[in-house]
């Protein structure tokens, strides 16, 4: 069962994920800001993280960096609202493998977890 | 204060009413109001704006269409305005700003959105010092959203 770390200050959009990725057969932990999303994923090695950027403590893009430093492999995709190009390739620049832009769309994130994990 | 600076921010909201609670949007009448305004819906979202635009956007609503947005966002009916009504509500202003921001960018308006802040309560006081707010409300058959930006270019 392949492992998804979520990391998004925002509960709600934690829970609801959540909910798409366990009932889709994926295990799911969740972090609240990008330090502890670094923190969690030195502790439980996820095979893909989902990636808000707006965070406190620590943003997202700064998030994906530390990761990266850690674990060149690691595979990092953003999910955020924000869809500005400078902020894609900041992402990008950062390491992250792919850009989700929110609103909520179950099919586009299952679509893209399916195909970094399976 | 420029009516295209509120334009971006409708869409978003249309987009994603539709989006997450497949709402269809009626626009309401667009007005422009001086500085201080006292809040007369039960939330609002406050919004952060830097950059080249300067400001705040604030998306206003009554706890019972907060309640219904949610309730059919997530398919199932939320009886009371929970601290997960409140995460959902302020990550919707979230994403419309995000959204708003995109086009505000393409538009030549780099600017970045800080996280929300939400005010719970009628009859709050909040003043945009001098700046002007364009004002316009949103009906769904949820409910009504009220859209408030002041912005200003900075130069």
């Amino acid at each position: 069962m392949a492992k998804i770390l979520l990391v998004d200050d925002a509960a709600f959009m934690r829970m609801r994920c959540a909910k798409l990725l366990t009932d889709n057969g994926y295990e799911v932990d969740e972090a609240s800001n990008g330090q502890e999303g670094v923190d969690k994923y030195m502790a439980i090695k996820p095979d893909l993280v989902l990636m808000d950027i707006t965070m406190p403590i620590m943003d997202g893009i700064q998030a994906v960096e530390e990761i990266k430093k850690r674990d060149p492999e690691a595979k990092v995709v953003m999910c955020s609202a924000l869809g500005q190009q400078t902020m894609v390739m900041a992402a990008i620049k950062a390491g992250a493998k792919d850009f989700i832009v929110k609103p909520y769309q179950p099919e586009k994130i299952l679509d893209t977890v399916k195909r970094f994990v399976g | 204060m420029k009516v295209e600076f509120i334009l971006p921010f409708v869409k978003g909201a249309v987009d994603v009413l539709k989006a997450e609670a497949n709402a269809d949007v009626e626009k309401g009448t667009l007005a422009i109001e001086e500085s201080s305004v006292t809040t007369h819906e039960d939330v609002t979202v406050l919004i952060g704006v830097t950059g080249q635009l300067q400001g705040v956007v604030m998306y206003s609503l009554s706890e019972r269409t907060a309640k219904n947005l949610v309730s059919t966002m997530l398919n199932e009916r939320i009886p009371v305005f929970n601290d997960m009504v409140e995460s959902a509500v302020a990550e919707m202003g979230n994403v419309i700003s995000g959204i708003a921001s995109a086009e505000l960018e393409a538009a030549g308006y780099v600017c970045k959105i800080a996280p929300p802040t939400l005010v719970k309560g009628r009859g709050v006081i909040i003043s945009t010092i001098n700046i002007k707010r364009l004002v316009i409300p949103l009906g769904t058959p949820l409910g009504e959203l009220k859209i408030s930006v002041a912005l200003r270019e900075y130069s």
